[in-house]
């Protein structure tokens, strides 16, 4: 048994049913078991998976929505199950739907990007990773073929695609051109390595003053990117030994949870200041020395811009329908951020 | 479906009052059951939520079959589904109904619409009730044919559904040729695929009973199959995917160019963006390249990337999943990775799983350039709030301090570690610097000065005390305080529980009695008295030989026990590299994960002697990789197998000769030449060469192509059971009847032998597989002969000479 077919499935599973269902918890599935019950036996026969593609299963059990209910009050017929066998078992692009119509033909293309960084006490960059999707949501009428390039894509290290994805043009061109599913779904995903800097620094420190603990932390913008950092977050867990942290900010709000999780957001960094932590700690015994130093982990988001500098040059679609309309945006977060301290 | 939003409101149905409420139940399915009212499907298919929802929760609704069958006349497929589903579970238990569904489905799988054919037919055979099985050749035997591949699909299952259930039945009606056509046929991968994994079942399981299943196996991994599944792979849905790769990676190319066919072919599949399938793909590139050593390489340098970013992406449970495979590669080729050390530094909140691998993963992959980096990221773990982690990763500067050359530094973060002033980074870093200085005795006197300042009293887990006091002992000489250290421990002798720490207290106060006895001596004595008193068997042992040998000779005693010692170089790997072998072999299955090969975890007691036949199945396709590898891959092999023929140099050195000369003697008796002149019944006459050679090659190739003569089970006498604590024992004694071993294995109470045999002064071979079960003592043997004549004479001087072992 290959392992990662299991883990890969069960993942699968959970996501399809979280989608059919809003949500995945023992109540949900107790709730609609009936949807669950389909769904399995058309996903696992005799321990062997089938069919996955969640465009492929919508057509053969149709999920329970509002939109439906309200059909089925209308028309009087209230199969949740076409009646017809999906076009798209028989064709030969699974993930595609048979012939959707759009009035309005539009196609969005999201760059996320994740950056898992590790800074070490002398804040020196020990690793500095970004982690990219290109997500599209794809409403096109007929059987698109959309080409996608990239302004610099030597830049992206270890790529991965949607099954959709052609090899042969990104092989000799880094041209990705594909016949997307319907819908919203994961294009490609990649990474970029060694990145130089990040976009905020987080500055902690600890110091002993006459056996009590002072903790001092500085978050600030390391470079402008011309575009403004959203919710930053800072998480932090206190020392088992600690007894009781008195900890104020000048920005944001910081609160001390059950389990001596530190937390303190602080939003967007304001104009004229510096946020800073700063407070002090006290311990069960005297300390001479502190062994467990806390890690600060860092949430940020920054919008329209994607920090690893992959750039979007131009998307095009083969036999352009009368109207077609393109999004883009872009979107960097913070996915592991630890400053060691 | 009814719309959640109802089904949430409405009460639980968990408790039903009891009869009342099903007879309530009967009524209303009945009053439905005619009706064909706009509307009245909704209202039923709350009634079957009900109904299904009892079943459950385990209550009896068994009694409304009738009215469920008769309401499910309906074109409505929720409605069909929910019967379905309810049939089924009723039907197992009950024969009765089960005739009644079987009817009901049957009708259903002539329904016009095919989702309704599919699925009847689905129910029909995973009804899984034995006696009924005549009623699925039928349509089973339509579903195959049907136009509409959904139904086809589900057919194909159905055959193998069948085969499980009866495989008799199954093969009388040819089922497996017609998945045969079918596979190589039909238009829809889907099929194609469920076709694949069923006729490996089926000939996989037939392979201990039929003779023409090993060969139909064989044809799956054949030039055409394999060439057309390839050509097709892209059709195919990932998990399908998964199987063709899988099945790739037991075909042997017939040449180099074949491989990078294959390989270019493949290459895209390494950015699949299921990990399932990527695995699968690496497995093949490195099979494949198995004989090719640049190749071989050049592919680690390839997969790396896919492999480190299913690392970094996805659930933990993948980043687990594919770092154990990756720790099996850096096994391989360390160097590889080395430069990727990054990758594997743990992130704060990662699950201590995947972090206990990562530090592995990190040991693994130091060398000379990246060992500062990777030892001052470890020491960052060290202060974790997770302490097991924490240790772990102590553990792992150890260890790269023991591969290195260049350790300063690293001595000197241990030397860190023990001022920690934490008690379990205190005892792991003692551990650590005993061992260390068993191998760069040369450090001593930094160590050492550290190691004084520590205070016994705060070391309390009894490896980290004994580690300590080997120190104390070991270096009495330069440790000031070290008799009197030794003399309080003595003291608090009876305190002492773990035996393990006694018994280095009695070893080190020796030995600082040889190098300082004034100051030692009366610890010595107070230490022999309490040893010697001691409950523990070893401890007392120990005390009494320390105290016989000092009253004998001091000198003598001094040798013994402190003699001039050797830096120990290297240290013992705990797993073998046959068993890493093994475990490279079984690529991308759970033996990576357990990190144990397939068969510690299968064949033991829960499994009993006739599944063998799969492991066999492994052996010979495992086998057939060597074919094309050069020879010292199949010595390799020979290791894996636990060979132990002490013959085995000679074998190979005639291997050429003997084979060729075999392979003629099999072209006479082809042509239809007389076979022996003396055939059995005279079991004496047949002889046997006492140095028969064959290597385990030609004896795989021949396990393959020859039929079973014979098949038989035997019976052993007590005493050979008794004898038969390891294989060892009984290969002796076969040799001894010029019966050889080539391959054995297994553990108690489970071996297995694979043994050969050749006639005197000609080149006929006779290849046994036998099975000995030692808690049944029952033998399973199976024989194939070049010369089919004369198996049973050979049957029998293997059975006498089988009765023999054990008695002296």
């Amino acid at each position: 048994m290959p392992p990662l077919m299991g883990i890969e499935f069960l993942c699968r599973v959970s996501d399809v049913l979280s989608d059919y269902l809003g949500g995945l918890n023992e109540d949900v599935i107790k709730d609609n078991f009936v949807i669950v019950y389909e769904l399995l036996d058309e996903m696992i026969d005799n321990g062997f998976p089938l069919t996955t593609e969640p465009n492929i299963l919508r057509e053969m059990i149709a999920p329970p929505n509002i939109v439906s209910k309200v059909l089925s009050v209308v028309t009087g017929n209230s199969s949740n199950v076409s009646d017809t066998l999906p076009g798209a078992t028989g064709s030969c692009i699974p993930w595609r739907a048979a012939d959707p119509k759009y009035a309005n033909n539009e196609v969005y293309v999201d760059l996320v990007e994740e950056m898992d960084t590790v800074i070490n006490r002398d804040g020196v960059l020990v690793k500095c990773e970004i982690y990219g999707e290109v997500r599209v949501n794809s409403h096109l009428s007929g059987l698109p073929d959309l080409t996608l390039s990239f302004a610099n894509p030597s830049i992206l290290d270890d790529v991965r695609f949607h099954p959709c994805v052609r090899f042969r043009p990104w092989e000799s061109h880094q041209i990705l051109s594909f016949v997307p599913p319907d819908g919203e779904f994961k294009l490609m995903s990649y990474r970029v390595k060694k990145l130089k800097s990040t976009p905020i620094y987080v500055k902690p420190q600890l110091s002993s003053d006459a056996g009590k603990w002072c903790v001092n932390v500085l978050v600030g913008l390391r470079n402008d990117h011309g575009k403004t950092i959203d919710s930053i977050t800072l998480q932090f867990q206190l020392p088992p030994c600690v007894l009781s942290a008195d900890l104020t900010s000048n920005t944001g709000t910081v609160n001390v949870l059950g389990n001596k999780t530190c937390s303190w957001s602080i939003g967007r960094i304001p104009k004229d200041k510096t946020p800073s932590l700063s407070g002090t700690l006290e311990f069960e015994s005297e300390l001479e020395r502190l062994n467990v130093f806390p890690t600060f982990r860092v949430g940020f988001k920054i919008m329209g811009v994607a920090l690893s500098g992959v750039q979007i040059d131009k998307l095009d679609l083969k036999s352009t329908p009368s109207r077609l309309y393109k999004g883009f945006r872009a979107l960097t977060q913070a996915g592991e951020f630890e400053v060691r301290s | 479906m009814a719309p959640p939003a109802q089904s949430q409101r409405s009460p639980s149905p968990s408790q039903p009052s009891g009869k009342s409420e099903l007879s309530d139940l009967k009524l209303q399915l009945r009053k439905f059951a005619g009706s064909r009212a706009p509307g009245v499907d909704d209202s039923k298919r709350e009634l079957f939520k009900k109904v299904i929802s009892y079943m459950t929760i385990g209550i009896d609704v068994s009694s409304l079959f009738g009215e469920m069958v008769m309401c499910s006349a309906t074109s409505d497929i929720v409605l069909k589904k929910m019967c379905y589903l309810y049939v089924g579970n009723y039907a197992k238990v009950n024969p009765d109904l089960a005739l009644l569904t079987i009817n009901f489905l049957q009708r259903d799988c002539h329904d016009q619409d095919p989702m309704i054919r599919g699925l009847a037919l689905r129910s029909l055979c995973s009804l899984r009730v034995a006696n009924l099985v005549e009623y699925l050749v039928g349509p089973l035997g339509s579903g195959l044919k049907d136009s509409n591949s959904y139904v086809r699909m589900v057919a194909v299952i159905g055959v193998l559904k069948l085969y499980h259930i009866s495989a008799s039945t199954c093969i009388d009606a040819d089922f497996p040729s017609m998945l045969k056509h079918l596979m190589l046929n039909d238009s829809d991968t889907q099929v194609v695929a469920n076709c694949l994994s069923a006729l490996q079942e089926i000939w996989s399981a037939e392979a201990s009973r039929s003779e023409e299943a090993p060969r139909e196996r064989e044809a799956l991994i054949s030039k055409p199959v394999i060439y057309y599944l390839l050509n097709r792979i892209k059709e195919f849905s990932e998990w399908a995917q998964c199987l063709v790769l899988e099945l790739i990676t037991k075909y042997v190319p017939s040449d180099s160019s074949e491989i990078f066919d294959i390989m270019n072919l493949l290459e895209d599949r390494l950015q699949h963006a299921n990990g399932a399938v990527v695995l699968a793909t690496v497995k093949v590139f490195l099979q494949l390249t198995l004989s090719m050593t640049d190749v071989h390489q050049q592919v680690y340098e390839r997969i790396k990337a896919p492999l480190l970013t299913l690392v970094s992406s996805g659930s933990p449970e993948q980043s687990y999943a594919v770092l154990s495979h990756l720790h099996l590669l850096v096994m391989r080729a360390p160097y590889v990775f080395s430069s990727d050390y990054k990758h594997f530094y743990c992130q704060y909140n990662e699950p201590s799983y995947v972090k206990r691998l990562k530090l592995e993963m990190l040991t693994a992959v130091a060398n000379e350039s990246n060992t500062y980096e990777i030892v001052t990221e470890l020491c960052e773990y060290a202060a974790n709030v997770d302490i097991p982690i924490a240790r772990e990763s102590i553990r792992a500067v150890g260890k790269i301090a023991l591969q290195q050359y260049d350790v300063n530094a690293i001595v000197d973060r241990l030397l860190q570690f023990l001022e920690m002033d934490k008690d379990y980074v205190t005892a792991d870093a003692l551990v650590l610097v005993k061992d260390l200085l068993r191998k760069y005795p040369q450090w001593s006197h930094d160590c050492i000065a550290v190691v004084g300042n520590i205070s016994s009293k705060n070391v309390q887990e009894p490896k980290a005390k004994a580690a300590l006091i080997w120190m104390l002992g070991e270096y009495s000489q330069d440790m000031q305080d070290a008799p009197y250290i030794l003399e309080s421990l003595i003291e608090n002798w009876d305190e002492e529980h773990s035996a393990e720490v006694r018994l280095h207290l009695l070893t080190a106060v020796m030995k600082c009695f040889f190098k300082r006895p004034p100051e030692t001596q009366s610890a010595l004595g107070a230490a022999l008295a309490a040893g010697v008193a001691d409950f523990h068997q070893d401890v007392h042992d120990r005390a009494l030989f320390y105290h016989r040998i000092l009253r004998y000779n001091v000198s003598v005693a001094e040798r013994v026990v402190n003699p001039p010692k050797q830096a120990v170089s290297v240290f013992a790997d705990t797993q073998s590299s046959e068993i890493k072998d093994r475990i490279f072999e079984e690529f991308n299955s759970l033996s990576v994960l357990y990190q144990k090969p397939s068969y510690m975890f299968i064949d033991k007691e829960h499994r009993g002697p006739p599944e063998f036949a799969d492991e066999l199945g492994n052996l010979s396709i495992g086998e057939a990789e060597d074919n094309v590898v050069p020879s010292q891959r199949v010595e390799e092999n020979d290791k894996d197998l636990l060979l132990t023929t002490a013959e085995k140099e000679e074998t190979r050195g005639s291997t050429g000769h003997s084979q060729q000369a075999s392979f003629g003697i099999d072209d006479l008796l082809g042509l239809g030449m007389p076979a022996v002149p003396d055939a059995p019944p005279s079991p004496p006459q047949l002889k046997l060469n006492a140095k028969a050679a064959l290597d385990p090659s030609t004896f795989q190739q021949k396990w393959r192509q020859l039929p079973v003569a014979l098949s038989q089970e035997l019976s052993l006498s007590p005493q050979a059971i008794a004898a038969l604590t390891a294989p060892q024992a009984l290969l002796r004694h076969m040799q001894s009847h010029s019966i050889h071993c080539i391959a054995s294995g297994g553990q108690s109470p489970n071996f297995k032998f694979f043994f050969f045999a050749q006639k005197y002064k000609e080149s006929s071979n006779y290849l046994v597989e036998c099975i000995i079960n030692t808690s049944s003592a029952k033998a399973q043997v199976k024989i194939k002969a070049d010369d089919q004549s004369t198996s049973q004479a050979f049957s029998t001087l293997f059975e006498s000479a089988l009765s023999k072992f054990g008695i002296p």
